[in-house]
């Protein structure tokens, strides 16, 4: 099984860096659709798999990252990658003024005030609010991606874009998981009062949690709007976020299990087209039965990686 | 002055079906503390279980006797299908932690979505004319026979389960599930059959409810159970959640609230609006405004 | 001058229509191990609520080296030197013991958020450094063995060494012990003694609540009893031993050995 391990993360590396050269046009956008919603999923997995909050509104973020792109792209002239920075930007900044008023909220609660926000926002955008984003089609004809001159316009240059994205997105939760931020999250979603009462300011790490989830959402909105050179409301609907949020509790709170959640939720789909119209009717049935026979996801998270030196000879591992 | 009559009109019947979805949840919650994700598409499913009936039971016949039978019939029907929808979806999970049953919730709620999509199609189906077309018109004022009975029938099931829960000894065990399952238990109390009771109550007012959504819209899709739970839900968030009046006063707050938005300002605005309304509600005032009576869990 | 003093002055929390905790009020000092007892329901864990901030009294002042706690958070009251345990074991079950013991070290680290996205040589350093005052409570209370273990299964007495020992790692200046007796059999209980009283040699004040009577009698220096929320006498281990009111409070209750 640590065999099994060790190499899983690099044969998957190796895999994806060389697919996008096997596959037809049809093939690489999903390929690129997967990673994409792969990175929106692991943000999700941030907020309500590490920090145990019960977010329903990702695709808010994932949209507010690709409309902001879109609109200074589309009305300001912007190229792609100058968007960047704001693309992380603002849906972060959101996040945090947005979680602040309701992250001591109960469970419930803040599940509905999040639905709440995804609904707002895609009603704003629908409602072409200050005229800027497009109203119910959306923004058209984007740029592709230049990079210092070069463009890089093929399908193929944005799957690496995206894929490029969800190594950075797979690098910070690693990071995330070694510091003492990520641990915070742990600890407060595991028990908060207890974790309260050894010295954890809990609101600042849960509103933290949300910022980052939101700013990487907010990246992979960017990937989005590339692929597509277009954005539209119904991308970004609250529907999405349910998505989201089944993938990382069925798929469990781990890298495994979330990437194989959004394989099944959106590879499958196109691999059985013949099934396209049984999909949630039968996505429907499998959440209840995973929620029955494996409440912790069919992957769930792990924890104990702790240092070597503290581990002795006779100890039974984690 | 003649908007706001209108809209006021418009309010109170909205309001009303409002009320009937939310109190489903309410109950729902009040004892399981579950967010039943599914009420809203049970609503939805009985709008089309009304139409059925109407074309291959009761052979399109409009006369009040047919009427009152699709009504019963489709109470009787969603009254089942919740039952089994607790059994399947929720039961498993008593146990588990909440999570697990939102999740399984949503699952439910796709499945029955889904299910009317399969079985009655994608498309917008029409809702057959069972009340007829009579208006009133008072100076600019319009009122339809429609809206009239939606609100006094509304009325009359509201004020119905209120004394049921209030005045009867069933309505006493279920107000005690929904402050203390586990005392009540030991009181002697079946809270398994109180349950399943709460869910053949809650979806038998669901099902009047989508009946009306279709007497009253015409056009009914597989898709618009969503809508309606999440507004029935926050309805009852509003008015305090577990709490039956206040299901009550939520829904039609929350229905001439939409009303008057949509009049004043615009319908495209309405759904963001109402959020705003929730967060603020939920930010200041968390029991909702009459207080929550749920289950202490802590 | 700020002595390492805990001094409840005139402290009152009401639940509604009850009054759990009445005008109590007492000191304890630096170095001290000071006991609160008193029969089951008297309001002691709610005294101890009211100290580390869960709860805010009604009146009184909560005064800790000068400085007024009462009403600060629990995590800020952390921050000032003061460390509780529960009653009922709070540990993070599905994490391994040395995880929660690096929990304490939670406060004393000071990585800022941003090192959560990206490390620097620094904050790793302040990992490894971290990682190894965890060692040193490991050490102390024996648990090294079970460093990678999930505390959720293990057993009752080495989870209340886990919780301890989580606390210890803060590095407190007042150690707040609710009940660590509680569910501990006559072994458990002797190392638990010892272990106080390490604890104090290192400069640590404790502050307790007991129930098993052998143990208070052994450990504490100074009592304050504890009935209906207020103090009915206050004094040494042999002075309270012989008090009629505290010998009336516990007459004819449960014998109250935990099993």
């Amino acid at each position: 099984m640590k065999t099994i391990q060790r190499f899983a993360y690099p044969i998957f590396f190796a895999v994806m860096a060389i697919l996008p050269h096997v596959l037809d046009s049809r093939w690489q956008a999903v390929a690129i659709t997967f990673l994409i919603f792969a990175v929106v999923a692991l943000s999700q997995d941030i907020i309500l798999g590490k920090c145990g909050m019960f977010n329903m509104g990702q695709a808010l973020f994932f949209g507010l990252g690709a409309y902001t792109t879109a609109i200074l792209n589309n009305q300001y002239g912007w190229s792609i990658i100058a968007t960047i920075p704001l693309a992380i930007l603002i849906p972060a900044v959101c996040g945090v003024l947005l979680a602040g008023p309701i992250v001591h909220l109960r469970g419930d609660y803040l599940l509905v005030t999040t639905i709440g926000f995804n609904i707002v926002f895609v009603q704003v955008v629908q409602n072409n609010l200050g005229g800027i984003t497009g109203g119910p089609n959306g923004i058209f004809g984007l740029d592709s991606l230049s990079f210092y001159g070069i463009d890089l316009t093929s399908q193929v240059s944005v799957y690496y874009f995206a894929f490029a994205v969800l190594l950075l997105t797979l690098g910070i939760m690693r990071n995330l998981a070694g510091s003492k931020a990520g641990r915070a999250m742990h600890y407060l979603r595991e028990d908060q009062l207890a974790a309260e009462s050894i010295g954890i300011n809990t609101r600042i790490y849960k509103i933290f949690a949300f910022a980052l989830g939101a700013g990487i959402a907010g990246l992979a909105g960017t990937v989005f709007a590339v692929q597509y050179s277009a954005v539209s409301p119904e991308a970004f609907d609250f529907i999405q976020s349910v998505l989201f949020f089944s993938i990382v509790i069925v798929g469990g709170s781990s890298v495994p299990g979330v990437l194989i959640g959004v394989f099944v939720m959106f590879v499958l789909p196109e691999i059985f087209r013949e099934f396209a119209t049984w999909r949630f009717f039968i996505f429907g049935f499998a959440m209840i039965a995973a929620m029955i026979l494996r409440p912790r996801g069919i992957i769930p998270a792990t924890f104990g990686k702790i240092p070597k030196f503290l581990i002795k000879e006779n100890n039974h591992g984690a | 002055m003649d908007i706001f009559l209108q809209q006021l009109a418009n309010g109170l019947t909205i309001g009303s079906m409002f009320a009937l979805v939310a109190l489903g949840y309410t109950m729902v919650y009040g004892v399981m503390r579950l967010i039943n994700f599914a009420h809203g598409d049970m609503v939805a499913a009985s709008a089309f279980v009304g139409l059925t009936i109407y074309t291959h039971v009761t052979g399109q016949a409009t006369s009040l006797a047919a009427v009152v039978a699709i009504f019963l019939l489709s109470a009787v029907v969603m009254a089942v299908l919740g039952v089994v929808l607790e059994r399947v979806a929720y039961r498993p999970l008593r146990e588990a932690p909440r999570l697990s049953a939102v999740v399984s919730a949503l699952g439910a709620s796709l499945v029955i979505q889904n299910g009317i999509m399969l079985i009655w199609g994608p498309r917008m189906r029409i809702f057959p004319e069972l009340v007829p077309q009579v208006y009133w018109d008072f100076g600019g004022v319009v009122i339809s026979l429609i809206q009239v009975i939606i609100l006094v029938l509304s009325l009359v099931l509201m004020i119905a389960l209120y004394l049921f829960v209030e005045k009867t000894r069933i309505g006493a065990a279920i107000r005690a599930s929904s402050i203390d399952q586990d005392a009540a238990r030991l009181m002697g109390i079946n809270v398994n059959s109180i349950i399943a009771l709460i869910f053949i109550i809650g979806s038998s007012l669901g099902a009047v409810g989508g009946l009306f959504i279709g007497l009253y819209y015409r056009g009914i899709t597989f898709n618009m159970g969503w809508q309606y739970g999440l507004y029935a839900f926050v309805a009852a968030i509003i008015g305090g959640i577990g709490n039956i009046p206040g299901a009550m006063l939520g829904g039609m707050l929350l229905g001439l609230f939409n009303a008057f938005i949509a009049g004043y300002v615009s319908s495209t605005w309405a759904d963001a609006f109402t959020f705003i309304l929730l967060i603020v509600i939920l930010i200041i005032r968390p029991t909702g405004i009459l207080g929550e009576r749920v289950a202490e869990k802590v | 001058m700020a002595h390492n003093e805990l001094i409840l002055t005139d402290v009152t929390k009401r639940f509604g229509g009850l009054t759990a905790v009445d005008a109590l009020s007492f000191k304890v000092s630096a170095g001290q191990i000071y006991g609160i007892i008193g029969p089951n329901g008297a309001g002691k864990t709610t005294v101890f609520n009211c100290i580390t901030g869960i709860y805010k009294s009604e009146q009184g002042s909560v005064k800790w080296r000068g400085e007024e706690i009462r009403g600060l958070t629990p995590y800020q009251i952390v921050d000032r030197g003061i460390v509780r345990t529960f009653q009922t074991i709070r540990l993070f079950s599905q994490m391994s013991v040395a995880e929660n013991v690096m929990s304490g070290r939670h406060i004393k680290s000071k990585q800022q958020l941003w090192h959560g996205i990206v490390h620097s040589p620094w904050s790793k350093r302040d990992e490894l450094a971290n990682w190894h005052k965890v060692e040193e409570q490991l050490d102390f209370f024996n648990l090294s063995e079970f460093a990678a273990i999930p505390t959720g299964s293990l057993p009752y007495g080495i989870q209340r060494r886990v919780e301890m020992a989580r606390a210890m790692a803060v590095d407190p200046t007042l150690l707040i012990l609710d009940e660590p007796a509680a569910g501990l059999n006559d072994k458990e209980t002797m190392e638990l003694l010892q272990t106080i009283f390490k604890i104090r040699d290192k400069g640590v004040t404790v502050l307790l609540i007991e129930h098993d009577m052998d143990m208070v009698m052994e450990v504490t220096d100074y009592l304050t009893v504890i009935n209906f929320g207020k103090k009915i006498a206050e004094g040494t281990p042999e002075a309270i031993q012989k008090h009629p009111a505290v010998i009336e409070a516990y007459l004819g209750s449960e014998d109250d050995d935990d099993e």
